[in-house]
């Protein structure tokens, strides 16, 4: 219930994040003669600050906010993109078997056995690097786009196993077989049969994988190969702040730590409760 | 046996297939492999050229992958232009100090987990079971960014119990340090793993400790302590063994992240050096070590299957 409200509250602020006035300073400099003063200052929260400022100033709470519309968008496209290719690769490997299976299980093995950091240093660091994508309805950072690329291909493998492994169970049982003796296609079978009963596995899968993924992407931050300023991921602040620690700016990590560490435990016990409610085996990725 | 040597074919294609795919798309990102293996800052183009002759660069990547497979057969793997040392000697160095950060986080997760987890499972929804189910999720949900930041200012900065990772990391070069420079890197890693051991060796012993065999070796009049930990444990420890193997390719993941933060020189710290120096070579031969690691892996977990269980041999030779 916990996680439901935070999850919902966090949702709220990132969509709205462009127009609630608290947060619209998150790249803000403080300007003027009171400024070395107010940087001086930094680390505490205060009621002005409420998560206090980093090193250069600028208010952590709406870099916090901006970073959670950031790291959420990036986390649920690939999860949803990984859900659409892993779920019809593994829904095709299950139930076909055979040659599709022998096929695509190579496959899965290696993107399973593929380095993930070499995969973000070509896609993120070469090809992906700057600049922005037109995507036709709109345009995006390429860096943004290529982190969502990534971690879309780092989720693929797992899921599709986890859905393959699901839908070959299905397969065998009875109602699949009667709907085969009254004539149903393959294409019928798979989608008004198999379908329907894997998709509360599949719910229960995207809420831990979405928590995995947000990690995922905190390491890519930590290795360089995440978005690019003015709008940070938590992971990249983080990371960004990490060296301030020592010197008294201990508040600019704490918060962007506890806002992940929150998120993560929510989806998980999202995914958790979607399982039980539905009786699902272990389905972790 | 047919089954086996099946699964290894697949795997042999799959490492195959990989290292190709690796190669093709680090030297394809590079506008000029040649350049960049020549050195950051070379202008000599005799030497360029010289380079991209030794190591075939003009040839179609078909081709150059074959000459490299037949160096990574004789172990050939080429000289570093940022270390000016030879990739082997380099991986030499590297290699054990990741292979013994993942012995010890799994070692320390194991440590943990199995006591935890028997005595749960045994005092099932007792009290102590639900604060470990409890903490379990809450570590299982922890991102290792966070932990190995926390911990590391704590421990290492703070009170500095423990080191960021210094020169001497051998155990016989001495033995304290190693311990210090090991600790954090291996609670960072291991703490994760012990959560999810924990949980699932509790949920599987939990189904054991229902079966018919155990009600028979509590009639039989066996103390609970030998009933859980030889009888119960044995039948569950196969599902924790199959969980170790399969968890690897993640060790490996959070070992580049790990070693990058505690400044630990293994394998990741060089794979993700390379990475920034545009060490060519080193990243292919880093890239190839990785996969043989996952992909021997899931070998031996697939052995492991056939030799522990009779039923799985049959049942897949079979089908």
């Amino acid at each position: 219930m916990l996680a439901v409200v935070w999850l919902g509250g966090l949702t709220f602020l990132a969509i709205f994040a462009n127009w609630l006035p608290f947060v619209r300073r998150y790249n803000e400099f403080p300007k003027g003669p009171g400024a070395r003063k107010l940087v001086a200052y930094r680390g505490k929260p205060s009621s002005d600050y409420w998560f206090g400022t980093d090193k250069l100033g600028r208010d952590t709470f709406a870099r916090c906010i901006y970073a959670a519309q950031k790291t959420l968008v990036i986390g649920a496209a690939s999860i949803v993109a990984a859900l659409v290719i892993g779920g019809l690769l593994g829904m095709l490997a299950g139930y076909f078997r055979g040659w599709y299976d022998r096929v695509l299980t190579v496959m899965f093995d290696v993107l399973l056995a593929f380095p993930a950091i070499v995969l973000a240093l070509i896609v993120v660091g070469r090809f992906f690097a700057s600049g922005d994508l037109n995507l036709g309805l709109f345009t995006m950072e390429k860096r943004f786009f290529g982190v969502i690329l990534v971690l879309t291909v780092l989720s693929i493998a797992p899921l599709a196993r986890i859905v393959r492994a699901q839908t070959m169970s299905l397969a065998q049982r009875e109602y699949v077989l009667a709907a085969r003796g009254l004539g149903a296609g393959n294409l019928r079978v798979l989608v008004r049969e198999i379908l329907p009963n894997l998709l509360p596995a599949m719910f229960s899968v995207a809420f831990t994988g979405l928590a995995v993924l947000l990690v995922a992407e905190g390491g890519l931050a930590f290795l360089g190969f995440s978005v690019q300023l003015p709008f940070p991921t938590w992971g990249f602040m983080i990371n960004e702040a990490r060296p301030d620690i020592v010197k008294g700016g201990g508040w600019a990590v704490f918060f962007p730590c506890t806002m992940l560490f929150l998120t993560v435990l929510s989806f998980n016990v999202l995914g958790d409760r979607v399982a039980r409610r539905f009786d699902i085996r272990e389905a972790t990725l | 046996m047919r089954y086996l040597l099946q699964r290894l074919l697949q795997l042999v294609v799959v490492f195959l297939i990989v290292t190709f795919v690796a190669m093709v798309a680090i030297q394809g990102a590079s506008r000029d492999p040649a350049r960049d293996l020549a050195g950051p800052l070379s202008s000599n183009e005799e030497r360029v050229e010289q380079i991209r002759q030794q190591y075939h660069l003009d040839r179609a990547y078909p081709i150059r992958y074959a000459y490299w497979l037949k160096n990574i057969v004789t172990l050939d793997l080429g000289t570093s232009p940022t270390n000016n040392l030879e990739v082997r000697t380099l991986i030499g160095q590297r290699a054990p100090v990741t292979l013994l950060l993942g012995l010890y986080a799994i070692l320390f997760a194991l440590l943990i987990a199995v006591p935890v987890a028997v005595y749960s499972a045994y005092r099932r929804d007792g009290p102590f079971d639900r604060i470990v189910s409890g903490a379990t999720f809450a570590i299982v949900s922890l991102p290792n960014i966070i932990l190995a930041v926390l911990l590391g200012y704590f421990f290492a900065t703070k009170w500095r119990i423990f080191t960021y990772a210094a020169s001497k990391i051998w155990p016989w070069d001495n033995p304290v340090l190693h311990v210090k420079n090991f600790a954090l890197p291996t609670i960072v890693l291991g703490l994760g793993l012990s959560a999810i051991f924990v949980r699932l060796l509790r949920a599987d012993l939990v189904n054991t400790l229902q079966s018919d065999f155990i009600v028979m070796a509590r009639a039989k009049g066996l103390s609970p302590r030998r009933i859980l930990w030889r009888h119960a444990l044995r039948s569950s420890l196969f599902s924790l063994m199959t969980s170790v193997a399969l968890q690897f390719g993640g060790i490996l993941g959070g070992a580049v992240v790990v070693e990058q933060i505690y400044a630990l020189p293994g394998m990741g710290l060089l794979l993700f050096q390379a990475v920034q120096t545009k060490d060519l070579l080193v990243v292919q031969a880093c890239a190839a070590l990785f996969a043989l690691a996952v992909v021997l892996v899931n070998f031996v977990v697939d052995l492991l299957y056939a030799v522990v269980d009779p039923r799985i041999r049959h049942a897949r030779a079979l089908g």
